[in-house]
């Protein structure tokens, strides 16, 4: 499978010194932001005893497992073990990275060797996050003006105007996410409505 | 095909309290559906090939899908005067019945899980303390653990260090003994047994054996439920789901000499009911 960046969320719903679950491709990511706003996302599986690192909490720079606190800083390195102190972890101790960039308010992920950037989404603003029970089939097919696989676009009605959206696709473990964007001016409200109403039409035709 | 070491072994299946009271109790155990209830004044589970060998225990009832390969452990301090047993309940979690075990073995997480509760910061670190394998029984025993705790227990008052004991007597069950806030020369003896429902699902039944007369009995089950639901919200978000045998890609450390004996234990006794050989 070709590595390539996914978005896994948006920017505005990652507040600072915040960890959250991520996915790249079926694999389960922690992406957290420090308390100076660097994001990060790694392997969501600590390497002590496995606990999911997306339920840990973040002090300053580090991101600590909320299960016997081991710390995590840059790169994935374990820099402190509560249970002894006094020891220095060795530098084998290290959770696997992942490349993470913010772009166009969007967090996207890939492998750490990826080369290059994301696509870039010109003149469109994040609009929100929504899950759905249903797949992309059944999205395109109530949204006939959208196309794409990965990233769905298209120009449709929105409070009687037409307006550039587009949806980006995660699967996750829990089902699908759209990351969705519209036009930069466009009435934010409007297009949530139009978008929790796409949701519902979509899912009543994907259970069909 | 599960193992005949695990199937001739004991599993608490029941409340001996609730069924005697007259309720059915339609569940589970290694997988297959059981039935517990009372016939002719007896408790009898009845499993899909017939009735299991069954024996009353520490307020639970306790069954055997296959030949037991011995009687149920003893603990005899639960026949000392003056202790109060108390059935906390059952809280079902979505893990393998062996982490859930583990979990109970472990005293690092206190200060992290059970927060200003069993442990609080700064005071996290875990002294060496002792662990082996009794050669008599066949258990797994830590000892001369210690640990700084801001409210020990429901009759604790401020924060103290106390002092715990670990034992596992058979694969899904651990019993602890910790230093009693109420009697200095006791140990107050804690148990949870853990019904396997399957391999990622298990019904965990406390139970306490304690020296305290006076906390009322709501307020000693809502302890102990507090603190598994805080266990729960862990063991349900542990990656791989089953209990891994080989550490392979885990870091242990000198705190987890428990856990690593449990393992090893497991291992060496084919009991893998819950538990993955392979290192992933
Ligand atoms: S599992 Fe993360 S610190 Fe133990
Ligand atoms: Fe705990």
């Amino acid at each position: 499978m070709t590595p390539r960046w996914t978005a896994t969320g948006l920017s505005q719903d990652l507040p600072k010194a915040v960890a959250m679950a991520g996915h790249w491709q079926g694999q389960d990511l922690a992406v957290w932001r420090s308390a100076t706003g660097r994001l990060q996302a790694w392997n969501d599986r600590c390497p002590h005893r496995g606990m999911r690192l997306s339920h840990g909490f973040v002090r300053g720079e580090t991101l600590a497992c909320i299960y016997h606190g081991w710390v995590y800083g840059a790169e994935g390195g374990c820099k402190h073990i509560p249970a002894h102190p006094a020891l220095t972890p060795p530098a084998t101790i290290r959770v696997a990275v992942f490349a993470c960039v913010e772009q166009d308010g969007v967090i996207w992920v890939a492998p750490a060797d990826t080369l290059g950037a994301p696509t870039a989404l010109r003149g469109l603003q994040p609009l929100r996050s929504i899950s759905l029970t249903c797949d992309v089939a059944a999205v395109l097919l109530v949204e006939p003006a959208l196309s794409g696989e990965d990233t769905l676009r298209g120009l449709v009605q929105i409070a009687g105007q037409a307006c550039e959206v587009c949806l980006l696709v995660q699967h996750g473990a829990s089902g699908l996410t759209l990351h969705a964007l519209c036009a930069v001016g466009a009435d934010r409200i409007a297009a949530s409505r139009w978008l929790e109403d796409l949701r519902r039409r979509a899912e009543r035709k994907g259970t069909a | 095909m599960i193992a005949p070491q695990v199937l001739n072994e004991w599993y608490p299946v029941a409340m001996a309290s609730q069924i005697r009271a007259g309720q059915r109790r339609l569940t589970q155990l290694l997988g297959d559906p059981i039935t517990v209830e009372v016939q002719d004044c007896a408790i009898v589970v009845t499993g899909q090939g017939g009735a299991l060998r069954v024996t009353e225990a520490f307020g639970h009832v306790w069954a055997c899908p296959g030949t037991p390969a011995h009687p149920l452990f003893p603990i005899p301090e639960a026949l000392e005067t003056g202790r109060r047993l108390v059935d906390v309940g059952v809280v079902r979690v979505k893990c393998s019945p062996l982490r859930a075990v583990e979990n109970f073995l472990d005293i690092a997480h206190f200060p992290f899980v059970h927060t200003d509760v069993l442990g609080a910061e700064p005071h996290t670190e875990v002294n060496r303390y002792e662990v082996n394998i009794r050669a008599d029984s066949d258990e797994v025993w830590a000892t001369k653990v210690t640990f700084y705790q801001p409210q020990a227990a429901k009759s604790a008052e401020g924060g103290i260090v106390t002092q715990y004991m670990y034992r596992v007597p058979a694969p899904t069950a651990a019993v602890l003994y910790k230093t009693c806030p109420a009697r200095p020369d006791a140990w107050d003896v804690i148990g949870i047994f853990v019904q396997p429902l399957s391999e990622e699902l298990c019904d965990v039944w406390p139970w306490m054996a304690l020296y305290d007369d006076t906390t009322p009995q709501a307020e000693l089950i809502a302890f102990q439920q507090m603190i598994f639901l805080q266990d729960r919200s862990i063991l349900e978000n542990q990656i791989p789901r089953l209990l891994p045998l080989d550490p392979g890609m885990e870091v242990p450390t000198q705190a987890d000499l428990t856990s690593i004996a449990y393992r090893r234990w497991l291992k060496k006794r084919g009991l893998t009911y819950g538990a993955q050989m392979v290192a992933a």
